[in-house]
């Protein structure tokens, strides 16, 4: 049996009505409990930011993001543990829209 | 320039624009005004009118399959889109390009509970690949071909537009331009060579390699890339249910249909390979038995479209994110030329068994009642395996399944993961319109044709040449089974008193036929396989017929019921 610990799951998306609801319909469908949820204009112009904390296993965890960025208005999901710091995540971000413009 | 249009013109225009000629809908109250456009459109846009919306969902899944084109699904608000809500859950597991055009109130009535508003956002976000509500008559141009884009592209699936009033009646300028890219939603890139490269080393060094394939093979034509893969590797392959007709039947190297009801061969070469490659396949339970003793022995090779599949069920060694046709073409250049003659040989080991003890007393009884593999073989053997064999849910399907065979692929339709009764009937009607110059035959059992048995009614108007093939044995027989099994025989309401289906075919003007004795089967096949409009053949069969082999729920693959008392025993 895994651990469960508190989790981030930081989602960055386009700005679509309905977007909010059915990304927590898939923390709903696997019985895990939103602790927390932040939601705001990124630092990427047109581009939402949605910061989700929840008690699962890393398994779970990462499957949640999966079906996250199935999602079409996801750009890219992470998740990680609560422990360490989002900077390193900003620059993945940041590469990442980076190749995606070239 | 484009012109002035109302939305509901717009999406016409744009539905002919991404080249449909056929719509299967329902008119209502929300949806009035292009029902009114389509009245112009005739020549150009047939309609398939049905006789519920969960007929047109699942008839424009059957063309879907059929064609390998979206199907298109019009509807009105309210009741009209929760009646399809069915068919995009199951088009969502089974990876069908559907796009369903749901009407909705006007704007200013949106969250009043106005007659038939529903919140179909809301409800199809979560069962669904993509939904949007278009509120503007400019918005519906580029959400058509956003729709298009999605729902074929990548692993397909359904789209839901919520289509409000004002939208439809509003005025915009069209201009049609097909959508080919999307900021956030990326199409599937070349797979990573070394990905590929791991695969090809584990494949070169398996002594006992197989393949299970599943339906992505046909949604991605890699049809002769899956061929020319397996020959020069000398790969046994085995197919999931809807993967089925991928390869033909004959396949030197195909060893059958893998899981709970499939061949012995395909379930006992898992458990014992040494490299498990599987392509366009999601490790379904019905696939694997307990997942955690699945293919015990294997380095397991995920080959899939979808990230969030590849090692989901199954962990995996190597994961190919990727398209089938794509991979399997680079991954064959890489393998060695190869022969597993003896391992691949071991098939006919256990395809003896399972003909001695299964298929032979299933298939060519020599007294008794018809069995229902019996009647599935000689529909094989009468329509010359070039028929697209269509099936609705519980043995009907099964058999359908186990006792069919192919020449070509999409020859097979049912519905797999949501596994819905009720899908067949208006299935068969959608892959017949997709494909009116082949034979669609359609196994249905005499609790699954009754739910769905108002769209004789659309066969009656249409005059779609379907035909249906009752295997009617007066009981909910795959419920049944599992209670004979594992219920102590406790046959909890699964006992069906069945109307007179004559009558009911006389009603529909459909010709009918019944057939209870062995010596008419073969004839009355042939005069249902010749006729050239729809056709019931109510075959009464075995009243307690059962489906084996079978892996019962929560045991091994290898662990196989051949009959009530005997598990198969390797080795002999």
């Amino acid at each position: 049996m895994e651990n469960s610990n508190m989790y981030i799951i930081s989602v960055y998306s386009e700005n679509q009505v309905g977007l909010l609801s059915s990304i927590s319909n898939i923390f709903t469908r696997r019985g895990i409990n939103i602790e927390s949820l932040t939601v705001f204009p990124s630092e990427f112009p047109g581009i939402h930011h949605f910061t989700f904390r929840a008690i699962t296993t890393e398994r779970a965890a990462q499957q949640v993001v999966g079906f996250i960025e199935k999602k079409v208005e996801v750009v890219k999901a992470f998740c990680f543990p609560d422990n360490s710091t989002s900077a390193a995540e900003h620059g993945i971000m940041e590469e990442y829209l980076q190749n995606r413009n070239q | 320039m484009g012109q002035r249009l109302t939305g509901a013109e717009i999406l016409l225009e744009s539905l002919i624009a991404e080249g449909v000629d056929t719509v299967f809908g329902y008119p209502g109250g929300s949806i009035i005004t292009v029902y009114d456009k389509l009245y112009s459109y005739q020549d150009r846009l047939k309609h398939i009118l049905v006789r519920h919306e969960q007929g047109a969902i699942h008839a424009a899944q059957g063309y879907a399959r059929a064609t390998g084109r979206p199907g298109v699904v019009i509807v009105t608000s309210g009741p009209g889109a929760t009646n399809v809500i069915t068919g995009v859950a199951d088009a969502m597991v089974d990876s069908t390009p559907v796009i369903v055009i749901a009407g909705q109130v006007g704007n200013a009535s949106l969250g009043t509970d106005a007659f038939q508003e529903t919140d179909v956002v809301g409800m199809t976000g979560p069962i669904d690949k993509w939904t949007y509500q278009i509120r503007r008559p400019e918005d519906v141009a580029p959400a058509v071909a956003k729709a298009f884009h999605i729902a074929s592209t990548g692993r397909p699936g359904p789209v839901v537009l919520d289509f409000t009033k004002d939208a439809q009646v509003g005025v915009g300028w069209f201009e049609y331009e097909k959508c080919d890219h999307i900021r956030s939603y990326a199409l599937p890139a070349p797979a990573d060579e070394a990905a590929l490269d791991a695969a090809a080393e584990l494949i070169d060094n398996a002594e006992r390699p197989f393949v299970v394939f599943g339906q992505g093979v046909v949604i991605s034509h890699a049809e002769e890339q899956l061929k020319a893969f397996l020959k020069k590797g000398g790969i046994p392959a085995a197919s999931t249910m809807l993967g089925l007709s991928a390869l033909p039947s004959d396949f030197p190297y195909y060893v059958g249909m893998a899981g709970m009801h499939g061949n012995v061969a395909s379930n006992m070469m898992t458990q014992k390979c040494d490299v498990l490659i599987a392509v366009g396949m999601r490790f379904s339970d019905r696939v694997t038995g307990t997942p955690s003793h699945y293919a015990p022995n294997a380095k397991v090779i995920h080959i899939d479209v979808d990230r969030t599949e590849i090692g989901k069920i199954i962990p995996v060694d190597v994961g190919i994110l990727g398209d089938a046709a794509e991979v399997l073409e680079r991954l064959t250049a890489k393998i060695k030329f190869s022969f597993h003659d003896e391992w691949a040989a071991s098939a006919r080991r256990y395809d003896a068994v399972e003909k001695a003890k299964v298929a032979a007393p299933e298939t060519a009884p020599d007294q008794g009642p018809i069995n229902m593999g019996e009647v599935v073989s000689k529909v094989a053997e009468l329509s010359g395996r070039k028929a697209i064999i269509v099936t609705d849910v519980g043995q009907n399907q099964l058999m359908g399944a186990r006792y069919s065979r192919f020449a070509d692929t999409r020859s097979f339709i049912s519905s797999g993961g949501l596994g819905t009764m009720g899908f067949g009937l208006p299935a068969a009607i959608g892959a017949k319109v997709g494909e009116p110059g082949r034979q669609v035959c359609l196994f249905v059992g005499d609790g699954g044709i009754q739910m769905t048995i108002q769209e004789l009614g659309t066969i009656m108007q249409e005059g779609t040449a379907v035909k249906i093939i009752i295997l009617n044995n007066n009981w909910l027989g795959n419920v049944r089974q599992w209670q004979e099994l594992f219920f102590g025989e406790r046959y909890s309401q699964t006992r069906l008193l069945n109307p007179d289906y004559s009558l009911i075919a006389k009603a529909y003007g459909i010709r009918y036929r019944c057939v209870s004795e062995r010596r008419e089967l073969d004839e009355a096949i042939r005069e249902m396989l010749d006729a050239k409009e729809a056709y019931i053949l109510d075959a009464h069969v075995v009243e307690m017929g059962m489906v084996y082999p079978m892996v019962p729920g929560g045991r091994r693959l290898d662990e196989i019921l051949l009959n009530k008392d005997e598990w198969y025993r390797d080795g002999e």
